[in-house]
């Protein structure tokens, strides 16, 4: 699912984010990227959808060579992936449905293909109820699942989230945090990227922890592994 | 092809919100393509009917022979012979001065009044109108018979052809200048338009991007945008341009009836086309030149 062999960079102000990094994660993982902050969680996320490039090695993302995609190649690899942001990206000036049904208008989807596939997400994440409402009426944790749900509509078979509770209370973030496995349970790949102990300790996953740009820890069932 | 449609709408859907909420932008680009449009379309119109003279006049293969004032009937008829046996002459037809001033006033036509300044004296002269076989010759005949005895004068269309020339190579040098400048600036308008826009919407090309929209997918609605913005200012252009032509031709006709101005139709209805195309493009230029430096997709 996700291969990357010896893959690092360095920002253009010689900040080193990322050095050669080699990791797998295989097909319907649920993995947790923990490390303080400007450890290189964003950039790793980044790399993922070609939001930046690496400076060497290479990368592997649902099964296409990132690193050697075309401009005209990018837009149909995003497709496979589902993005999830700490600030969540919604648009303000659209409902709820409208903000998910975007996502698959802006691809051409076929209208009753949409219909179907937005009330099935909207159910996933428990707000068919508020389907009609604005960004600005919901709670964040009602906002973060708007954007799980848009993540989700094109069925991607890897969803990464950057710090998708750093805005949440605790509670908000565990209803998050299950959201995100119960599209794991139906097999699709999560990374979430987090610095929210108590929820990685719980959820007993696989905890990839970097520092200063580098691997620090691999567990399969790990904790957080930090005092906060 | 029921998805293409439905993306269609979408294009059309989006591209209006744009132009809506930017709206005080959106009218200063019209107006800054109509005013640049209805300028070149000016020239346009005055060169093109230029040339329209300087051909109708060119194909008079005629020759006005002014004679003095003073020649006895005899003396004219005697001229009108050596004149009917120069080489090319085809038709010899003499004109009294009387009846060359009552053409001149039904030419006039409500004008006439100009001429009560000249009380009973006709300043015109007596003259033979002669036409030749071919364009080529008239100069030849015009020269030799200025030099016959009694002729004052000969005049052909050469030198209102040269005069014509003369003012349509000021007007297009003129014209081409300004309205490259004035082209330059209906661009850059349309160019900031855009931009604007771009801005307004960098929220949603984002998310579009992180979804997998392709690059022409984000791109269409600011290039119908700004072919819209172009359409639209030519055809004010295209209006003012029509009415101004029509009061022009209405008011030639009923009183400089000899002046040649092309008709009306066609001519307006393919000046018009080319300026939408002109417009047209003019947006459309602008907008990707606005998407390749603000719209990094
Ligand atoms: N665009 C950038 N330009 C320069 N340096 C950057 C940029 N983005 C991040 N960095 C630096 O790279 C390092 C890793 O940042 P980041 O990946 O955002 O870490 P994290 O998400 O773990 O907090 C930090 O030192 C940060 O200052
Ligand atoms: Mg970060």
């Amino acid at each position: 699912m996700i291969k990357m062999i010896g893959v690092s960079k360095t920002y253009s102000n010689g900040c080193v984010a990322l050095s050669n990094i080699s990791i797998g994660i295989d097909k319907g993982d649920f993995v947790f990227l923990v490390g303080p902050s400007g450890a290189g969680k964003s950039t790793f996320i980044k790399m993922l959808f070609r939001e930046i490039l690496p400076d060497s090695g290479q990368l592997f993302v649902n099964g296409h060579n990132v690193l050697a995609l075309s401009n005209a190649e990018v837009p149909f690899f995003r497709r496979t992936l589902g993005i999830v942001f700490q600030d969540y990206r919604l648009l303000p000036n659209r409902t709820v449905h409208e903000n998910i049904a975007f996502a698959m208008e802006v691809i051409e989807a076929p209208h009753r293909e949409v219909q179907k596939q937005v009330n099935y997400v909207l159910d996933l994440v428990g707000l068919r109820g508020k389907a009609r409402e604005y960004p600005a009426q919901l709670s964040g944790g009602e906002q973060q699942r708007v954007a799980i749900a848009r993540a989700i509509v094109n069925k991607p078979s890897l969803v990464i989230a950057d710090e998708p509770t750093g805005n949440l209370d605790p509670d908000t973030s565990w209803e998050i945090m299950k959201i995100f496995s119960r599209i794991n349970r139906s097999g699709t790949t999560v990374l979430a990227a987090t610095h929210d102990k108590a929820v990685v300790d719980a959820m007993k996953k696989r905890v990839i922890a970097i520092e200063c740009g580098r691997i620090v820890r691999d567990d399969v069932k790990g904790a957080y592994g930090y005092e906060n | 092809m029921a998805m293409r449609i439905r993306t269609f709408e979408y294009f059309i859907r989006e591209t209006f919100i744009s132009l809506r909420r930017n709206g005080l932008m959106s009218f200063a680009s019209i107006s800054t393509v109509a005013l640049s449009l209805l300028i070149l379309g000016l020239f346009l119109v005055i060169v093109l009917n230029l040339n329209h003279m300087i051909s109708t006049v060119e194909s008079q293969v005629q020759v006005s022979i002014y004679l003095q004032d003073d020649l006895k009937e005899k003396d004219i008829r005697q001229l009108g012979t050596e004149i009917s046996q120069m080489p090319g002459v085809t038709a010899v037809n003499f004109v009294d001065k009387n009846e060359a001033l009552q053409k001149f006033k039904k030419r006039l036509g409500d004008q006439q009044g100009l001429l009560t300044a000249l009380g009973d004296t006709n300043p015109l002269p007596n003259a033979f109108e002669i036409k030749v076989d071919k364009p080529e010759r008239v100069k030849a005949v015009a020269t030799a018979a200025s030099k016959l005895k009694g002729v004052e004068k000969a005049r052909f269309g050469q030198e209102v052809i040269e005069q014509l020339f003369r003012i349509t190579r000021m007007l297009r040098i003129g014209g081409f200048v300004l309205i490259i400048f004035l082209a330059l600036a209906a661009l850059f308008i349309v160019v900031n338009t855009i931009r604007i826009t771009v801005f307004a919407r960098r929220k949603e090309i984002g998310i579009m991007k992180y979804v997998g929209a392709t690059d022409w997918f984000i791109r269409w609605p600011f290039l119908l945008e700004g072919m819209l913005l172009g359409f639209g200012g030519s055809l004010i252009a295209v209006f003012f341009l029509s009415q101004a032509y029509s009061a022009l031709t209405n008011q030639i006709y009923k009183t400089l009836t000899f002046l040649p101005l092309i008709p009306k139709y066609p001519f307006l209805t393919n000046v018009s086309i080319v300026l939408m195309i002109i417009g047209t493009c003019i947006g459309a230029l602008g907008s990707s030149i606005s998407l390749k430096r603000f719209l990094k997709v």
